[in-house]
């Protein structure tokens, strides 16, 4: 797969997010119970993105792997950490940039994915796609009152996912230049994942919705996402 | 006797009896405490989530090597166990006298024992499945369920403790909320060893029923007590350790 392809792959995902303003606009005032979903569905298929990534990471160089994901894990912990994500709501720029910083392991996701089998990287880049709405939809009932109109978030949703777009390129771009660091990267992309998923859409949609739903749409979407890419790849 | 030892089922039934036993070491720290810290419970928690999240990973890529979808639907079964154990234990909640104690407290006391013994069946049908796919997977099984208990019992002892149990009575109860594990596994793994194709769908059921778990029991509790950043580091490097231990064992 070429850089322009994962590029434009990673751009149809990252502008799939789009949709998420439009589905709030839609509903008018959502109810938490219906985000808490939206939460959950988003963290089940990152769980389930996580899943071919490690396993391919493993079977590849098990050792690289697990420091890679170690490495994903620490790194993404430290930028919360820095920029105190995490915590209470807080301003629209800060909400912003804590998007910014969910997209870039996605992108690292696609690139590793990419630079392993292609197949992987197209089940990937729809899966985030479909996540990114949810995300999307997320993210604009979260945005402030201040923020501007429909479409001045809109396309600040869409501009937030862009660090998807310019890690996938990069990401690639290192594993075609260093074949070795394929593993550690898929590893990296699967550790950071799952910590997204467990520091940020696990807790906010626990804070939403009932616990038995919660696991229940995480499970289901997880595995059929884990199904699918399983399938293909 | 070293070749009665030998024997698989009996091997099963062994290994699954450790686990039940690991569940009694929850009540060690209360020998010298006589409550549990809630950040210290919380990252307790945070560890056995990541030990049965890695341990799951396990068992689905060992089922969706024999065959992807008899996996998933095993693991939708798995969830629904849990969904109607639940439910079951929601419909019979009464006031009640355990131990001594009466009231909300006796209350508290046993559901948490029946519980966490409800759904040890659970993690004993996962021992006696792993066995189907060969000793590698079923050690790294036994190990993380036999962590995972230790937690398990230091929940069972942090509601009992506080309303006057003694540390031996804590450490018995731990256990007998366990014992379901060497009976549950060894049926387990006689249906899958006769019947190889039930393989994948036993291996989704007891990932599907742990990641449930996770879900519905550990993480909830855990972010209760502690920042979720916390949680979510140990959680999940925890899960790689677990992820690297099966891989060479």
């Amino acid at each position: 797969m070429s850089l322009l392809q994962v590029a434009l792959l990673a751009s149809a995902a990252a502008i799939a997010a789009l949709l998420g303003p439009f589905l709030i606009e839609w509903a008018d005032t959502p109810k938490r119970h219906v985000l808490g979903v939206a939460d959950a569905l988003a963290a089940g298929m990152m769980l389930g993105i996580a899943y071919p990534l490690m396993s391919a990471a493993l079977a590849r160089a098990s050792v690289g792997a697990a420091l890679g994901a170690a490495a994903g894990i620490v790194a993404t912990y430290l930028v919360h950490w820095r920029l105190d994500i995490g915590g209470a709501p807080g301003s629209s720029v800060h909400s912003l940039a804590a998007s910014a910083v969910h997209a870039a392991p996605e992108g690292l996701a696609l690139g590793a994915a990419a630079a392993f089998d292609p197949r992987l990287a197209i089940v990937l880049a729809a899966t985030l796609a479909v996540h990114n709405v949810s995300e999307g939809a997320v993210l604009a009932a979260h945005l402030p009152r201040g923020a501007g109109g429909r479409a001045r978030i809109s396309l600040l949703v869409v501009l937030s996912n862009a660090p998807q777009v310019v890690i996938a390129v990069l990401a690639l771009a290192l594993a075609g230049w260093a074949p070795a660091l394929v593993a550690p990267l898929l590893g990296a992309a699967f550790g950071a994942l799952t910590y997204l998923c467990l520091a940020e859409l696990l807790p906010d949609s626990y804070e939403l919705t009932g616990r038995t739903s919660i696991a229940l749409v995480v499970t289901v979407a997880a595995g059929v996402v884990a199904l699918a890419s399983g399938r293909v790849w | 006797m070293r070749a009665f030892i030998q024997q698989p089922v009996v091997q099963v039934f062994l290994y699954a009896l450790l686990t039940a036993v690991a569940t009694s070491f929850g009540a060690l720290p209360f020998v010298f405490i006589r409550n549990l810290s809630q950040r210290a419970a919380a990252y307790a928690n945070a560890i056995a989530a990541g030990l049965m999240l890695g341990a799951s990973f396990g068992l689905i890529v060992e089922g969706t090597q024999h065959d992807g979808a008899a996996t998933f639907l095993g693991a939708i079964a798995g969830v629904a166990f849990i969904l109607l154990t639940q439910k079951l234990l929601g419909d019979h909640g009464h006031e009640t006298e355990f131990l001594g104690a009466r009231g909300a407290g006796a209350r508290r006391m046993l559901l948490v024992i029946v519980i966490m013994t409800v759904h040890s069946f659970a993690e004993g049908a996962a021992v006696g499945v792993s066995f189907g796919g060969g000793a590698a997977l079923a050690t790294a099984i036994t190990l993380a369920i036999a962590v995972h208990n230790i937690p398990e019992g230091l929940a069972i002892s942090a509601v009992m403790r506080p309303q006057g149990a003694s540390v031996l009575s804590c450490a018995w109860w731990s256990f007998v909320s366990s014992v379901p594990q060497p009976l549950a596994a060894v049926p387990a793994f006689l249906f899958v060893s006769r019947v190889s194709a039930a393989l994948p769908y036993g291996l989704g059921f007891a990932a599907g029923a742990m990641v449930f778990m996770v879900l519905v029991e550990l993480l909830p509790e855990a972010y209760e007590q502690a920042m979720a950043r916390g949680i979510a580091v140990v959680t999940s490097l925890t899960m790689v350790a677990m992820l690297l231990v099966q891989r060479f064992l």
